[in-house]
């Protein structure tokens, strides 16, 4: 049987969808731990959560760097060109954005981080600093991270909506990232 | 009667007080390092002070002090929980001080042998610090790690070592002004 690791000019192969589902997955966990995390007072509570939120923002850098390694030498399937031309600009506007929020989000986190000398730690294992420690810089970086973090967040929205909008019309786009549809 | 007032006038020649000179501190730098999260986190307290009295060319007493409400680890809202009961308890212990008992020279360097006091405890504290001329003055430094679980900074949740470290390096420096 054919393994589909490969993209097709129909789908997405395997390895590309499981990327897409598992970054979907850790955004969401990250947005919320990011929420709780930070608007937590001063506490051990927010030291963990925050240790936590600051692991798997970096692991997330991670897997997102990947896909796009990934995506260079993979080429996605083509939209199909009985979609308006309007909207394959505009997924490929938001794709590319979000691509983008992804690796700026994670990144303007680990520069907050750094500048404001709490380094991050991936399972005791000491990540470096990106830039030294500098208040003014860490408050401008944290202000950042949060704009990137909304941007990102409404980006989902929309691609979301995108998504589920297709899946309604049956025109075959959300079950060319779904594994368990073979087509 | 002209005997026991010439005793009192020789106690008061032979009092060692007489011969001692005090220098006062100024300028001083003290800055802490402490492990979250399994990294170095820094800080420093901006304001601090003492003095350092000596007998001829002896080292005799030292004492100084620090205001933990001057902390600045960068973060405000850090600044402000070490405020609170759980660490320095700045408002009801404005000062952590040092007072020595007993000086001891070594090779280039010298050891104070003394007592921390931190909030209500009192533990036996030996600093090691340098001297070393600078223009017109005498720059004295020097460097110790301290347990701040033993000092009960830290108390609460935040004694959990595998989030916040029980050592903490301290190191200072500060000019000796006449
Ligand atoms: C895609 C990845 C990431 C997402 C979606 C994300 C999301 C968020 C969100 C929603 C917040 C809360 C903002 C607020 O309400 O103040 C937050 C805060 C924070 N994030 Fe991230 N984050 C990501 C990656 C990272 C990384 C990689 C780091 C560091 C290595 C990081 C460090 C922080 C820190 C330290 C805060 C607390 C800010 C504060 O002090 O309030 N984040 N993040």
């Amino acid at each position: 049987m054919h393994t589909h690791s490969e993209n097709s000019a129909a789908r997405y192969g395997i390895v590309a969808q499981l990327l897409h589902w598992l970054v979907a997955a850790m955004v969401f966990v990250q947005l919320g731990l990011g929420i709780y995390a930070g608007n937590l007072p001063v506490s051990l509570a927010r030291l963990k959560w925050l240790s936590w939120h600051k692991a798997l923002g970096i692991i997330l850098l991670a897997l997102v760097l990947l896909r796009l390694a990934w995506r260079a030498f993979h080429s996605p399937p083509a939209l199909p060109a009985f979609l308006p031309r309007h909207e394959r600009l505009l997924a490929l506007v938001v794709h590319a954005l979000l691509y983008a929020m992804l690796v700026l989000a994670p990144l303007s986190g680990w520069l907050y981080a750094s500048a404001a000398g709490l380094s991050v730690t991936v399972r005791g294992l000491r990540i470096r600093n990106l830039v030294e420690r500098n208040p003014g810089l860490a408050a401008a970086f944290h202000d950042t991270h949060v704009i990137f973090v909304v941007v990102l967040a409404s980006l989902i929205v929309l691609h979301v909506a995108g998504a589920l909008r297709h899946a309604l019309r049956h025109d075959g786009i959300m079950s060319r990232m779904l594994p368990w549809r073979r087509t | 009667m002209t005997g026991s007032f010439m005793t009192l006038a020789m106690l008061l020649l032979a009092n060692p007080a007489m011969a001692q000179q005090c220098m006062h501190v100024s300028g001083a730098r003290i800055a802490f390092e402490i492990i979250q999260d399994g990294a170095p986190f820094s800080g420093e307290f901006a304001e601090g002070g003492g003095r350092v009295c000596m007998d001829g060319e002896r080292i005799i007493s030292i004492e100084a002090w620090l205001a933990p409400a001057s902390v600045n680890t960068g973060l405000p809202e850090l600044d402000a929980a070490l405020q609170e009961a759980e660490f320095f308890d700045t408002r009801k212990f404005p000062r952590v001080a040092f007072t020595s008992k007993d000086i001891e020279t070594a090779a280039q360097a010298y050891i104070a042998h003394g007592e921390l006091q931190v909030k209500e405890r009192t533990v036996p504290t030996s600093v090691p610090f340098a001297l070393e001329p600078a223009p017109a003055t005498t720059r004295i430094s020097g460097s110790l790690t301290l347990d701040r679980l033993a000092l009960g900074i830290g108390s609460g949740e935040w004694a959990d070592t595998r989030w916040l470290g029980a050592e903490v390096k301290v190191s200072f420096s500060a000019m000796l002004e006449q």
